[in-house]
């Protein structure tokens, strides 16, 4: 061992890694236990998304956006349509406002209750993390009987949506909150007392709020590093401006900051959902007939369940966008992780990588 | 957290001498979205100078290729029933953008889309086929991968970029992929098409 003291290491994680959702290869420098040096190597589900958008109309594009991504694909239909319905000047129906709340907000529980249950999981403590995902269950169940589908839900179409609540669906709604509530209250105790997951993650993988500026990351990362920046506060949308939309923030920028974060802002999505229920106006779902699109550029931007989503869309009259390009959340972030990770331990490395919620997919398109 | 300042126009005109071509919309809930074109693109690093003063975040950069003018595309597909039209039109010289560059659809245009508070300011750089676009890299560091990516998707050279490999697309990839047509076929590596099985008779000497 006395020969390779002070000597330095590299180490490959990934691209196919147990503790990775989905591909990703770090190149990864050690020297003994600790990391010194990362490099991200990118591109092994890159699949060309945004070349196809402009070769499908764009009311398949609402369709084809929806498939970027599992846990937020509500989101990118939902910022492709706003920037539809910016270029076209449309304002959709109040009612269909607080069904793009609901909505968003019903996945995004789903998508946090499921980074949680990773953290447990990379924590060895299997038993947490199968009980965060069958608290996650009740939502899975939500969607399936809303929207008719467990991930992708189709609810977004350009000048509104694409279901309704009647009173059956919305006392069901209502009672899954019910039933989600004290769960998501109990499993937050756990994450906040338990000895195991306070130790993995508590100071592990910190990211200070100067390195989250120069980053430029976004989201529950940005929060839990102090940056006060949630797209449905700085820049409402839908019906936010007229919720109460409360963005918890910490400073410390740990692993453990990010988890309680996200903790924190399943208890505001039970809560907005509460209260859309209660507000939801009659009226309308969606604009009647298909709109036309006229040439123009638009920008358009939501919180998604990880961060600040953007659409970038440019039309030239045709059925087909000149140009779509958005930017996931997930792709800032990315560039946090070399300073998250130095000076971290191997043994921690994926649940730094976890913590901050990577879509792939997304990144990569 | 704040929005554009209400002189963001005279801030961006007086950070890029080759003039502005500013407008903004205002949402009904109260958000901005500016567009800023530059008459010359070398000015992005000034004027991202000026916005990383501002507190201005990048959050992404778009390259495209904005489309020939409809009537020259037209040209090509429908010529036998428009053939007078045609033989008049080569001699026509393609539009410009603002600052002078020709929309020729080989000429590129580089949206950098800024963030301050709730409010978007996009600037627009314009740049002719085989030029070349100063690296905002040095000031964003959020810029590098947007740019690693627009040099492997076209043939813009970003100048100075400390880090110009790949992003996504393998170093054996040909390069500027987006301005190529990749057949269906060859993109899925003819896994969809029975071209796989024409290769596999191939490889066979042709024997069926």
């Amino acid at each position: 061992m006395s020969a390779s003291a002070g000597k330095t290491f590299t180490i490959p994680v990934g691209p196919l890694h147990v503790a990775l959702e989905e591909p990703m290869y770090f190149h990864i420098g050690v020297e003994g236990e600790t990391v010194r040096e990362v490099d991200i190597r990118a591109g092994h589900v890159h699949r060309g998304v945004e070349y196809l958008t402009t070769k499908r109309s764009i009311y398949q594009d609402v369709v084809l956006t929806e498939r970027i991504c599992a846990l937020c694909s509500n989101s990118h239909p939902e910022t492709f349509v706003m920037a539809c319905e910016q270029i076209a000047g449309l304002e959709i129906p109040e009612r269909a406002a607080y069904l793009r709340v609901i909505a968003a907000e019903i996945k995004r529980i789903a998508s946090h209750l499921f980074n949680l249950g990773i953290l447990a999981h990379l924590t060895g403590y299997d038993a947490l993390f199968m009980h965060a995902m069958q608290v996650r269950e009740i939502m899975q169940d939500v969607k399936e009987t809303l929207f008719g589908n467990r991930m992708d839900i189709a609810a977004m179409c350009i000048g509104g949506v694409r279901y309704d609540l009647d009173d059956e669906m919305r006392a069901y709604l209502v009672a899954a909150l019910d039933k989600l509530a004290p769960e998501v209250d109990a499993l937050a105790q756990t994450y906040r007392r338990n000895r195991t997951i306070l130790r993995r993650s508590k100071g592990v993988g910190a990211l200070t709020k100067e390195q989250a500026i120069a980053c430029a990351v976004v989201g529950p990362v940005a929060r839990a590093s102090g940056l006060e920046y949630d797209v449905r506060i700085a820049a409402p949308y839908a019906a936010y401006d007229r919720l109460r939309v409360t963005a918890p923030t910490l400073v410390d920028g740990d692993v453990w900051s990010r988890a309680m974060i996200r903790m924190t802002e399943i208890g505001v999505s039970i809560q907005l959902l509460r209260d859309c229920l209660r507000d939801l106006p009659d009226g309308p779902t969606r604009l009647p007939g298909r709109p036309d699109i006229p040439a123009g550029r638009a920008m358009g931007k939501c919180e998604a369940p990880r961060g600040e989503l953007i659409y970038f869309l440019k039309t030239n009259g045709a059925d087909e966008p000149e140009r779509v390009k958005w930017r996931v959340p997930s792709f800032p972030n990315w560039d946090a992780l070399p300073f998250m990770l130095r000076g971290a331990k191997i043994a921690d490395i994926a649940i730094i990588v976890n913590s901050i919620d990577p879509c792939v997919s997304c990144t990569e398109r | 957290m704040t929005g554009l300042p209400q002189d963001i126009q005279a801030q961006l005109g007086a950070a890029a001498p080759g003039g502005i071509d500013y407008s903004a919309t205002t949402s009904p809930h109260g958000a901005v979205t500016a567009w800023c074109g530059l008459g010359n693109s070398e000015d992005i690093l000034a004027v991202g100078k000026a916005l990383l003063k501002l507190g201005a975040r990048l959050a992404m950069v778009s390259a495209l290729q904005p489309a020939a003018p409809e009537e020259a595309e037209e040209e090509e597909e429908e010529a036998p029933a428009e053939g007078e039209e045609a033989a008049a039109k080569p001699e026509k010289a393609p539009p410009m953008t603002f600052g002078g560059t020709p929309i020729d659809g080989k000429s590129y245009e580089i949206d950098y889309h800024f963030v301050l508070g709730g409010d978007f300011l996009t600037v627009v750089a314009y740049v002719a086929s085989g030029g070349a676009i100063p690296s905002l890299t040095p000031y964003f560091r959020s810029a590098n991968w947007p740019e690693r990516e627009i040099m492997e998707n076209y043939s813009l050279v970003v100048r100075d970029h400390p880090d110009p490999r790949r992003l996504f697309l393998d170093p054996s990839i040909d390069a500027s992929a987006l301005e190529r047509l990749i057949p269906y076929s060859t993109l899925v590596n003819a896994a969809s098409t029975k071209a796989l099985w024409d290769q596999v008779l191939a490889a066979k000497g042709g024997a069926s």
